[in-house]
């Protein structure tokens, strides 16, 4: 059997291996990424019929649990893993064209380190191994916003960087909490002694973890940083901050509520805040005229949605929430990279100059449409059945606050399709007559290839839906995590 | 009085995270921020390391004869302090370097007037 360490050695190795290969050849830095994610999408491949059956648990440096730390690999992080490695994959195809300003060598290091934190939150089950890597992921990502040092890559960079450590620090505070009332730093082990903690301590605990990660999940309070981080970014790296990164963050935060805190007297407040997040979040998506702001703030609209599904707290709630997830990933991730090109196309950010773009780009504007229909969640493509699960969930569960929350959520999916035929008009608007003058051929590959995902889940949503109630499932069951891993002495 | 003596660290502790709070939401100096910043980092490790501590306390080492497990010190919290120092080293030496990128191109460190992206 493959060991699940290894995707979290792979892309770690590889980031390390940059500079040592960057002495013989300053031109192999930008395949190692497209190989170090390649065989982390394989691994993740062989991993899943294994993992259908039972839970992996492994035991790092032969101290067993609750005295070592431990991965944990369930369907539920298998699927983080698996979206991880995918994306990663297809974004480093692109960037072999895409990323040719500065220091080549250290973009591709850093993106590893990227990838290496994100799967590393996914796989672990240890409370301050998850800080470190969640530490790995943010540090990367402050530097790659940075990384063009331009006026507003820069400013980004350090906003985010502020926002980002004040929230790293009260994790850090409610770690510390957590292991002087439970001696343990076990997300199992705290999980079975968390009834004997008194309540007080346990508000002020989940208000810190909640605080912290929800900086980097884009809460709605906390998500000042995502529209400049996002919209002044490199388009590679909008794509994976918007397609796995907050998702990740928000993984973190549920996994605290749910699994380690069993707190769901919180749910209902959670339920409100996400669609709260949504709709902030498309308002302030349909003033912009800067494209990949339009596209960050949309994310925050689905991350809301995202936070709203999970808090229904239903097995079918989740795995809506779940299919968003992979919907989202993979239609933001192909709308930042389709409009990576079509800005250098255009010579600027702004919508009112991407008139007539359709007719020098064809194939990029005609994937950039179904990206968009997709996340507005039109059929067949994968936005419409995750959505539709959500809705669906939310109604089944009889209660008046979800029926307004979902009246809400609807709202929400009106204004997304106002902006998006705005951007899409501009876009597809005969005003010139241009010669065709497409991306180089490794950036359409990868959205060539995520148009035909979009597509072909859509239509066949069976391939992955019964995956992912098999991973709701598996999240929901927080006894069986608890002895899944502590019956492993 | 006794309060004080069983208390003194974390009341430290927190003095300490406030102190740095205060400063990152009130100061307009990007560096003052950012020596907040590093302010609630050192709260934040004197908080763990006060959790593990115990009062005349002796080092964890179970080799050595007439060392109680019961008079020892909890070694766990160290640890997690020294990586978290470490952690607040990297994003410290990235704040700063991002600062002086960021002077180089606004000429001023007031975040009041480094305003380029604004909705």
């Amino acid at each position: 059997m493959v060991n699940p360490v290894l995707l979290i050695v792979i892309p770690l190795a590889g980031a390390f291996a940059i500079p040592l290969f960057g002495f013989i050849s300053k031109h192999i830095s930008k395949y190692i990424p497209l190989i170090a994610t390649l065989g982390m999408a394989v691994i993740v491949g062989s991993l899943i019929p294994k993992v259908i059956n039972r839970p992996i648990i492994v035991v790092i440096g032969g101290f067993k649990p609750p005295f070592g730390i431990n991965l944990f690999v369930s369907p539920f992080s298998l699927f983080f893993a698996g979206i991880i490695s995918l994306l990663g994959f297809l974004v480093s195809v692109y960037a072999i064209k895409y990323v040719n300003e500065g220091d080549i060598d250290k973009y591709h290091l850093l993106f590893l380190l990227f990838i290496t934190g994100a799967t590393g939150i996914a796989l672990t089950g240890d409370l301050f191994n998850l800080f470190v890597f969640f530490e790995i992921l943010c540090i990367s990502s402050y530097a790659l916003v940075a990384y063009n040092r331009d006026r507003d890559g820069v400013e980004a960079g350090i906003k985010y960087l502020i926002q980002g450590s004040v929230g790293a620090s009260f994790i850090l505070i409610g770690i510390a909490f957590l292991y002087g009332r439970c001696g343990s730093l076990n997300m199992a082990d705290i999980a079975s002694q968390i009834r004997h903690v008194d309540s007080p301590l346990l508000s002020l605990t989940l208000f810190l973890f909640i605080t912290g990660f929800g900086v980097e999940a884009a809460i709605f309070p906390l998500n000042g940083w995502l529209p400049d981080a996002h919209g002044s970014a490199p388009s590679t790296i909008s794509a994976v901050l918007s397609g796995f990164a907050i998702e990740i963050g928000l993984y973190s935060v549920l996994r605290i509520v749910f699994t380690v805190l069993g707190d769901t007297d919180i749910l209902h407040f959670l339920a409100g805040l996400g669609v709260l997040t949504l709709l902030i979040g498309e308002i302030s998506a349909f003033k912009q005229n800067d494209i990949k702001r339009l596209l960050a703030y949309s994310s925050t609209g689905q991350i809301g949605l995202i936070l709203f599904a999970f808090s229904l707290g239903t097995t079918e709630g989740i795995a809506g929430g779940l299919f968003h997830i992979l919907s989202h990933a993979l239609s933001k991730g192909l709308l930042f990279l389709a409009a990576g090109y079509m800005i250098y196309k255009a010579g600027s950010r702004e919508i009112g100059k991407m008139k007539g773009l359709a007719t020098e780009m064809p194939v990029t504007s005609f994937c950039f449409l179904v990206g968009a229909f997709s996340l507005v969640g039109l059929p067949p493509f994968i936005g419409f059945p995750g959505k539709f699960l959500i809705i669906k969930s939310a109604l089944s569960t009889n209660q008046g606050y979800f029926f307004v929350l979902v009246g809400a959520v609807l709202l929400g999916t009106v204004i997304e399709v106002s902006y998006f035929f705005k951007l899409l008009q501009s876009i597809f608007s005969k005003t010139k007559e241009n010669k065709i003058d497409e991306a180089p051929l490794t950036a359409l590959i990868p959205i060539v290839v995520l148009a035909v995902i979009v597509l072909a889940v859509g239509v066949y949503p069976e391939v992955v839906s019964g995956f992912l109630h098999l991973a709701s499932a598996d999240f929901l069951d927080r006894m069986g995590y608890i002895t899944n891993i502590l019956g492993a002495l | 009085m006794e309060f004080l003596e069983n208390y003194l660290y974390y009341i430290a502790s927190f003095g300490l995270i406030f102190i740095g709070l205060y400063i990152m939401l009130v100061k307009k100096n990007l560096i003052k921020i950012i020596i907040g910043l590093s302010i609630i980092d050192t709260g934040v490790n004197i908080l763990l390391i006060s959790i593990g501590y115990l009062k005349e306390g002796t080092v964890p080492i179970f080799s050595r004869d007439n060392l109680l497990p019961s008079r020892m010190v909890d070694p766990v919290p160290q640890a997690l302090v020294l990586t978290a120092i470490v952690i607040g080293v990297a994003i410290l030496a990235l704040a700063l370097t991002l600062t002086i990128v960021l002077y180089r191109h606004y000429g001023t460190l007031n975040v009041g007037k480094i305003r380029n992206l604004k909705w």
